[in-house]
């Protein structure tokens, strides 16, 4: 039970929604939905933490049967957070290279034809 | 091989299209159709191939992945849960995506790219299937990722339109922060329960609601709502379902939006069984009702057709959060069938206005007009629909809406809370809105003049006819047999969300719920009652009391509803009447209700201003409502 | 920025960094994947080391090289061969009798050594491959798009 990362955690959450709420260049909106997902994946692996256990790997460092091991199913639940971060990353990226093309301006305010 | 696989084979069985259609489908056109139409019907053939199973004789299937049961008491592995819940919903979904498919064959033909198109439209179908069939909460999630990225690919695809990126990139903004706030909540859970099963959490949060599951609950609620679009989560949707081509318009309207009600209708009732509380019913209706107020009556300034659509969709799905949020058997009924009909009438009122866009190359209603002429059968299909949404007899959006209408009643009759009779009004107001609505979009695009440039518009192709016609036929099917519609379909849905213990013991072993003193939500019971005088009397004493108010409450403003002067700088409400036979008028038919919009001009400026187009206001709006939510749960719920 | 042109003339440090690298990190990609089930690691981080190698040839010698050596086209249609292999691998249970994704491969090799996990060993392989060409076709594609000028992108008004 680290408090200091659970601090941290929700310390990126929320400077990651400032980020996407208030800056104007669509680049450092994507920046900010990454710090958000970072943010949550700190967060699930720090709850799989068990004081003194030994990493869950059979046939490596002192790993027997019936011995005091950290909890692998987080870190299995990071591991596809992390995966589909990068995939929204590169997702993201490519419309705003193709929403630059289109309206030669990265700025959201100007991107705005679809309103009312 | 036994029916239990069934499930999982077809799901893997889009997929698997998805993956061929890359492989061999790129080149020829013929491979990509029968591809798309052979994982379609054989999802659809299997899913139907379990209805005897799980509809009629009532058993609910549960499968483990790789056979990993339960060891002393501890769910290990993924389970796949069907009961009849989730079979309601996994119906609708294939249905929806063999329709789509066999539009889109002769919808597309037009674009290129199509290879990509297949692959998307396909893996989005997979992806709804297995969120609705799961039994796990992070496999849920996982689904509801997959389904983020391809619709925001899809809404994205007709790069060479103005606006569609820009959906494609709001509706990501969005929906990742959506997605993100549901993962917090499954971590926030996973680290009270350990567990990932929905039944076993579903046991474990037995009455223990500890500031931590509280916080989780608020997260999720808020994740699975902003899947739905209700308001204020409603702005990517209304940009998204006008710059998708519109066979995946259907779906997304159809299928997607149900996916969310289906999450929040297993989170509120299963996983926290926290429906038998007041105040979370009062945030679900609270939610209902701004939702179908806002939608319907930003529908009325539209002047393009799909948003237009779009914007009811978001106010039917209004109408379906109502009803559910209700905790009685009767609204979740109400609801389950609102939700189906929406799909039906919804999901051909797209259909047309693809055909129109197929056809006459345009969905600016100003433009339009006069095509009842030239596409009769279209018009004949969009009156089905048009009469439907606004609920009127004998089509299925009058049975649902009527019984959405007794639920809402009925529980402002024994709750003796004034709110819910309000709601009831409003309930009746926007279905009253609605039909205006309809009738300015059927004058504006099948009726009136016919414009010079639509001269040489044909009928559609027969292979997109089809589709309308089986929806239609349905709509008017399910109005008039609802009665058959409730004995097979929803009177078990209904039953499997409120029988929790049921649901446990069939995943976890049986006696695990007496076990860990599960208890099921005390309920009323559903009927019928459509013929009882009283309920008629009383509507229509407070209907006409709420009419006599507003009455009241414009009278400074009728002297001048009858004499507008035309305003020098306000051109477009300017009415031109006088002239020659073969001049076009000048109102044109997305401005008929401009009486209304005239004076309702504070509000419409206001809720323009709301709907600006820039992705940080839509974000603040997703935060805003997610502190309230937290807020509200953390002061009330106990 | 063009970047088509702009990176013609590279610097010989650049160059001999990129040839040094390049070989240490394909090969120890392909140990993390081979070895996902007896040490950290598996298909995904391998995956991701192995598609690196694209990045460091664009570095080294340009998109025109890069095009040259790595084929766009066969990357997509491999990925997507990555991920049937996966679901055919999982199907094995249903078509045995047993339950989807079942270990069925249970008794080969003893504990500890490479191929020993059963069924998951083989689908770590699938799923190596599949992010190796996935992400190589992702950069790939991204580099495509930057580097393709500065054209004006015409844009249909309604």
């Amino acid at each position: 039970m680290i408090i200091v990362n659970y601090i941290a955690s929700v310390v990126l959450v929320v400077l990651g929604l400032y980020v996407i709420m208030t800056k104007k260049h669509l680049i450092k909106i994507v920046l900010g939905m990454s710090i958000v997902d970072y943010g949550i994946n700190l967060f699930i692996v720090s709850t799989g933490f068990n004081e003194g256990g030994t990493a869950p790997i059979y046939k490596m460092s002192e790993f027997f049967r019936g011995s005091f091991f950290v909890d692998p199913v987080p870190q299995a639940l990071t591991l596809t957070s992390i995966v589909i971060g990068a995939c929204v990353d590169a997702m993201a990226l490519s419309l705003v290279v193709k929403l630059y093309k289109q309206y030669h301006t990265t700025n959201s305010d100007e991107i705005r034809r679809l309103r009312g | 091989m036994s029916y239990i696989h069934f499930p999982v084979i077809a799901v893997m069985t889009l997929f698997m299209g998805a993956f061929l259609t890359v492989v061999f489908g790129r080149k020829s056109k013929a491979v990509r159709n029968i591809l798309a139409l052979a994982a379609s019907c054989t999802a659809f053939v299997l899913i139907c191939c379990l209805i005897k199973p799980v509809l009629i004789d009532g058993e609910i299937i549960s499968y483990w992945m790789g056979n990993w049961s339960p060891v002393e008491g501890y769910a290990i592995g993924i389970g796949y849960e069907i009961d009849q819940l989730g079979m309601f919903f996994a119906l609708i979904t294939v249905f929806t995506v063999l329709m789509s498919c066999i539009y889109s064959i002769r919808y597309m033909e037009r674009d290129s790219a199509l290879d990509f198109y297949n692959v998307l439209f396909l893996m989005l179908s997979g992806s709804v299937l297995g969120l609705v069939l799961t039994g796990d909460v992070f496999n849920m999630f996982i689904m509801i990722e997959i389904m983020t990225f391809t619709s925001v690919g899809l809404a994205a695809f007709r790069n060479n339109k103005a606006g569609s990126v820009e959906a494609g990139f709001k509706y990501l903004v969005i929906g990742s922060i959506g997605s993100s706030m549901t993962l917090f909540g499954v971590a926030i859970l996973y680290g009270n329960c350990h567990t990932l099963n929905m039944a076993q959490l579903s046991s474990i949060l037995a009455g223990k609601l500890t500031p931590s599951t509280l916080m989780a609950f608020a997260l999720m609620f808020t994740g699975l709502a902003v899947k739905s679009y209700i308001v204020p989560f409603h702005t990517p949707a209304a940009d998204a379902y006008t710059t998708a081509p519109a066979s995946i318009s259907m779906v997304f309207s159809g299928m997607v939006n149900k996916a969310g009600v289906y999450g929040m209708i297993r989170l509120v009732y299963i996983i926290f069984r926290a429906m038998d509380k007041s105040s979370v019913q009062l945030l679900m209706v609270i939610f209902g009702v701004v939702t179908m107020f806002v939608g319907v009556t930003m529908a009325l300034a539209q002047h393009d057709f799909k948003r237009l659509l779009a914007f009811h969709s978001i106010s039917q799905i209004g109408y379906v959060i109502t009803a559910a949020g209700l905790g009685s058997a009767l609204g979740l009924t109400a609801g389950l069938f609102h939700a189906m009909n929406h799909t039906l009438f919804k999901g051909l009122l797209f259909l047309c206005a693809g055909a129109v866009y197929y056809a006459a190359g345009t969905t600016n209603l100003d433009k339009l007009g006069g095509l009842s002429k030239k596409m009769p059968k279209t018009c004949i299909c969009f009156l089905i629909g048009a009469f439907s949404i606004s609920g009127l007899p004998p089509f299925n959006g009058f049975a649902s809406k009527w019984l959405v209408y007794q639920a809402v009643y009925e529980k402002a009759v024994t709750s003796g809370n004034i709110f819910y009779a309000f709601a009831t009004v409003a309930a009746v107001v926007v279905s009253v809105m609605t039909l205006a609505s309809f009738i300015k979009v059927t004058q504006a695009v099948f009726f009136g003049q016919l414009p010079a440039s639509l001269e040489n518009v044909q009928e559609v192709p027969a292979l997109m006819r089809l589709p309308m016609w089986i929806m239609s036929a349905l709509c008017v099917l399910t109005g008039v047999f609802y009665d058959q519609v409730n004995k097979w379909l929803l009177a078990p849905a209904a039953g499997a969300a409120l029988n929790v213990s049921g649901y446990i013991d069939r995943m976890m072993g049986e006696g695990y719920a007496a076990e860990a003193g599960v208890v099921n939500i005390p309920v009323f019971a559903a009927r019928f009652s459509f013929w009882n005088p009283v309920v008629w009397l009383l509507l229509f004493i407070i209907v006409l009391a709420a009419f006599c108010l507003a009455i009241i409450g414009s009278s400074g403003d009728r002297a001048s509803i009858s004499s507008a002067p035309a305003d020098a700088e306000d051109g477009k409400y300017a009415t031109f009447f006088s002239g020659e036979k073969s001049m076009p008028s000048h109102v044109s038919g997305s401005d008929l209700f401009w009486g209304f919009k005239k004076n309702w001009k504070g509000y419409f400026k206001v809720m323009d201003g709301i709907h600006s187009g820039r992705v940080n206001d839509y974000a603040l709006y997703v935060v805003c409502a997610a502190a309230l939510i937290t807020v509200f749960v953390f002061g009330f719920v106990r | 920025m063009k970047l088509k042109e702009g990176i013609k003339e590279t610097n010989v440090v650049v160059k001999s960094g990129a040839d040094m690298v390049l070989p240490f990190a394909v090969v120890f990609g392909l140990y993390v994947i081979l070895f996902g089930t007896v040490s950290p690691g598996g298909g995904f981080q391998g995956g991701v080391m192995v598609a690196s190698a694209c990045i460091l040839i664009y570095l080294g010698y340009g998109y025109k090289a890069t095009t040259t050596v790595i084929n766009r086209e066969v990357l997509e249609v491999n990925e997507a061969l990555g991920a049937i292999i996966y679901v055919l691998l999982a199907t094995c249970g249903i078509f045995l009798g047993v339950r989807f994704c079942q270990n069925v491969f249970y008794d080969i090799g003893n504990v500890g050594d490479l191929i020993s996990a059963g069924t998951v060993t083989f689908m770590s392989f699938a799923v190596g491959y599949k992010v190796l060409t996935g992400v190589g076709f992702l950069l790939l594609l991204m580099l495509y798009l930057l580097g393709d000028g500065d054209e004006e992108e015409e844009v249909d008004e309604e």
